[in-house]
């Protein structure tokens, strides 16, 4: 798996003056990072985020994500490419409301037409992976930030993404929440090699993260790969 | 999906159910005063056959024309006997028709005399069942020149049981004749208007004054086991039949024909309205859903719900609404139509009024159950068609931006 920015540019015209929200950024991803993208709010991570996950169009450049370039998709292949390679967990968790954890999580797995039973069991071990075994049949409106959004990485896990985009994930929890989620998703990372790429301005992420990206301006200014 | 769509309903459970209550008594409102104009025109129909008309007449080409005494239908007897026999055909009468003057002492008035015969009469017409214990009978004995009137006739002549009331009229030679006749009976439909022109008596009264052959007739009349042949069975007869003029109901009133039609075009024109404004109200609230859930729409559209998949869940959503509030509203309907159509509406405080355009003052709803079918495929129908739009402003949704939206 690998993920390739190439000269990335985003511009907005909302007034006369032009934003360039995205400014011109290259980058390559490969399996198993657990990046975070950093930066003060407006430098363009979520806009980043947001071309990675083929949920924006760039106004030049292009993401490369295993030789597909995502901006020459149509939008029914773009939708399909998201369903079949990338999670998404929002800073907002974003679940269904009227679903419950388990549904919520079968949901993804549903719209790729598993099989029943294959997807019962896996719904299952994935809630019991991020510590909600005894939630599965709770509402999100049963559940608290923390385990919202721990279902919400168990969802993002659930069609067997190539990589996870993390927006924000930890911003609206406390910090044995963020530090349970981390927790999780390092372990995700470890175990089984999975990609997490985080937009973040919370240190705890940063501190966490194998390779930190920082943003200013729309442009990377550093990118800075730990020592483990 | 279908989950989603089902559990959305329920999420504002307020606003779902004023969605429901509007659509159930919207419904409940169209169905019944649509039941209760067709139980109206059908009370008018049935009457119109009971009392009036029957369903297939027979003539002599020449009488329908000029009511012309001397066109006569030929050997109506042997008619009678060979129609009675016909499959379809429940009972046929023969009757004298005369046009002429009902006197007393105090007034008189034209009317149109009938000459009946009074047991195969009974067995096409209904109307001996419309004169009270208190009001006589319909010639039940077999005294000569008996004459049965209507209760507005009879206030109009200032006649009662027993009154003797003079008959004149033109006979079989064109002669001017005439006779007095003692009130048998008193009827009264609910068409007051033909009840005032309307007087009966017995063939054999009447041919002996009026010098009508025996044998001769001036109409039959035929009852049909269903009412809506008549027309096939007109084409029918007349085949058989070529030395008279046989006539469906539809033709012999086309009046009957027209209100059948416009009662259809009204419950249509009813229906359309009703479900219009329903699915502007459908609209309305739909527009509302997709304007609180653009986030989790675009969340849906970012991990990978198509656009046709999402297009569905909001006419899914749109559809479970509009069947349930059809479904409450059809409950309604039936038992209130079923409720009214056994007790009636009574209107008795503009019974005069409602009998002078030939209604009754008790009117019974009634609706035919295919109507509740097309009432519901016209409600999913309405709702399908009110969720496109919703649908497709859910469409242009950006996810990227939607997710952002507070």
């Amino acid at each position: 798996m690998s993920i390739h920015v190439n000269k990335l540019t985003k511009t907005y015209h909302e007034t006369e003056i032009p934003v360039h929200a995205v400014n011109g950024i290259d980058l390559s991803f490969e399996k198993g990072e657990f990046a975070a993208i950093v930066g003060p709010s407006g430098c363009g991570k979520t806009t980043l985020m947001n071309m990675i996950g083929g949920l924006d169009v760039p106004t030049s450049g292009n993401v490369v994500v295993d030789g597909s370039v995502m901006s020459e998709l149509s939008s029914n292949k773009l939708i399909d490419f998201r369903l079949r390679n990338i999670g998404f967990v929002f800073q907002a968790y974003n679940l269904i409301p009227v679903l419950s954890a388990k549904e919520n999580v079968e949901f993804i797995m549903q719209l790729q037409n598993w099989n029943k039973k294959e997807m019962e069991n896996r719904t299952l071990a994935l809630l019991e992976s991020v510590g909600l075994g005894e939630k599965i049949n709770s509402k999100p409106n049963q559940l608290s930030g923390g385990q919202q959004q721990r279902v919400a990485v168990a969802r993002a896990l659930a069609s067997k993404p190539k990589f996870i985009l993390a927006d924000e994930p930890t911003a609206n929890l406390d910090s044995i929440a963020t530090n349970q989620l981390l927790e999780i998703m390092e372990k995700l990372n470890r175990e089984e090699n999975m990609t997490f790429i985080f937009a973040t301005h919370d240190q705890r992420v940063m501190d966490k993260a194998k390779r930190v990206i920082t943003l200013d301006d729309g442009k990377v200014i550093s990118d800075v790969l730990k020592n483990q | 999906m279908t989950k989603i769509a089902w559990r959305s309903i329920w999420r504002s459970k307020l606003r779902s159910s004023v969605v429901i209550f509007a659509i159930a008594s919207g419904l409940l409102g169209g169905l019944f005063s649509s039941a209760w104009m067709n139980g109206m025109a059908m009370q008018r129909v049935n009457n119109t056959f009971a009392f009036e008309i029957g369903h297939v007449q027979l003539h002599n080409p020449g009488f329908s024309e000029n009511t012309d005494v001397k066109k006569t239908i030929l050997d109506t007897r042997k008619k009678i006997l060979s129609l009675s026999n016909t499959d379809g055909i429940k009972a046929a009468t023969e009757r004298i028709r005369l046009s002429g003057m009902a006197a007393t002492a105090n007034k008189n008035m034209g009317v149109n005399i009938v000459g009946v015969e009074p047991d195969t009469e009974k067995k096409v017409f209904e109307l001996y069942q419309r004169i009270d214990s208190a009001s006589g009978g319909f010639f039940e004995n077999d005294k000569k020149n008996a004459i049965v009137i209507s209760k507005a006739l009879a206030k109009e002549l200032n006649a009662k049981l027993k009154s003797k009331i003079v008959l004149t009229f033109q006979d079989f030679n064109g002669e001017i004749t005439g006779a007095a006749f003692k009130v048998v009976g008193i009827y009264k439909t609910d068409n007051s208007p033909w009840d005032k022109l309307h007087v009966f008596v017995k063939n054999e009264d009447l041919r002996r004054v009026c010098e009508v052959p025996a044998d001769q007739s001036h109409e039959i009349v035929l009852l049909l086991d269903d009412y809506e042949q008549a027309a096939f069975m007109a084409q029918e007869l007349q085949g058989q039949y070529p030395d008279v003029k046989i006539e469906d109901w539809a033709e012999i009133s086309p009046y009957l024909s027209l209100m059948s039609g416009y009662m259809d075009t009204m419950m249509g024109l009813f229906m359309v309205i009703i479900l219009g404004a329903l699915g502007f109200g459908i609209v309305n609230t739909m527009l509302m859903v997709v304007l609180e859930r653009t986030r989790e729409l675009g969340m849906l559209m970012a991990i990978g719900m198509t656009k046709k998949r999402i297009f569905i869940m909001i006419m899914l959503e749109t559809i479970f609404l509009a069947l349930i509030g059809a479904f409450i509203g059809e409950i309604l309907s039936m038992l209130s139509i079923a409720h009214f159509g056994t007790v009636g509406i009574d209107l008795s405080s503009v019974a005069e009024g409602m009998e002078a355009v030939g209604y009754g003052a008790i009117t019974y709803p009634m609706l035919e159950g295919y109507r509740y079918i097309q009432i519901t495929i016209l409600v999913i129908l309405t709702g399908i068609l009110a969720s496109v739009y919703p649908a497709l402003k859910a469409l242009k949704l950006h996810p990227a931006e939607a997710i952002r939206s507070t």
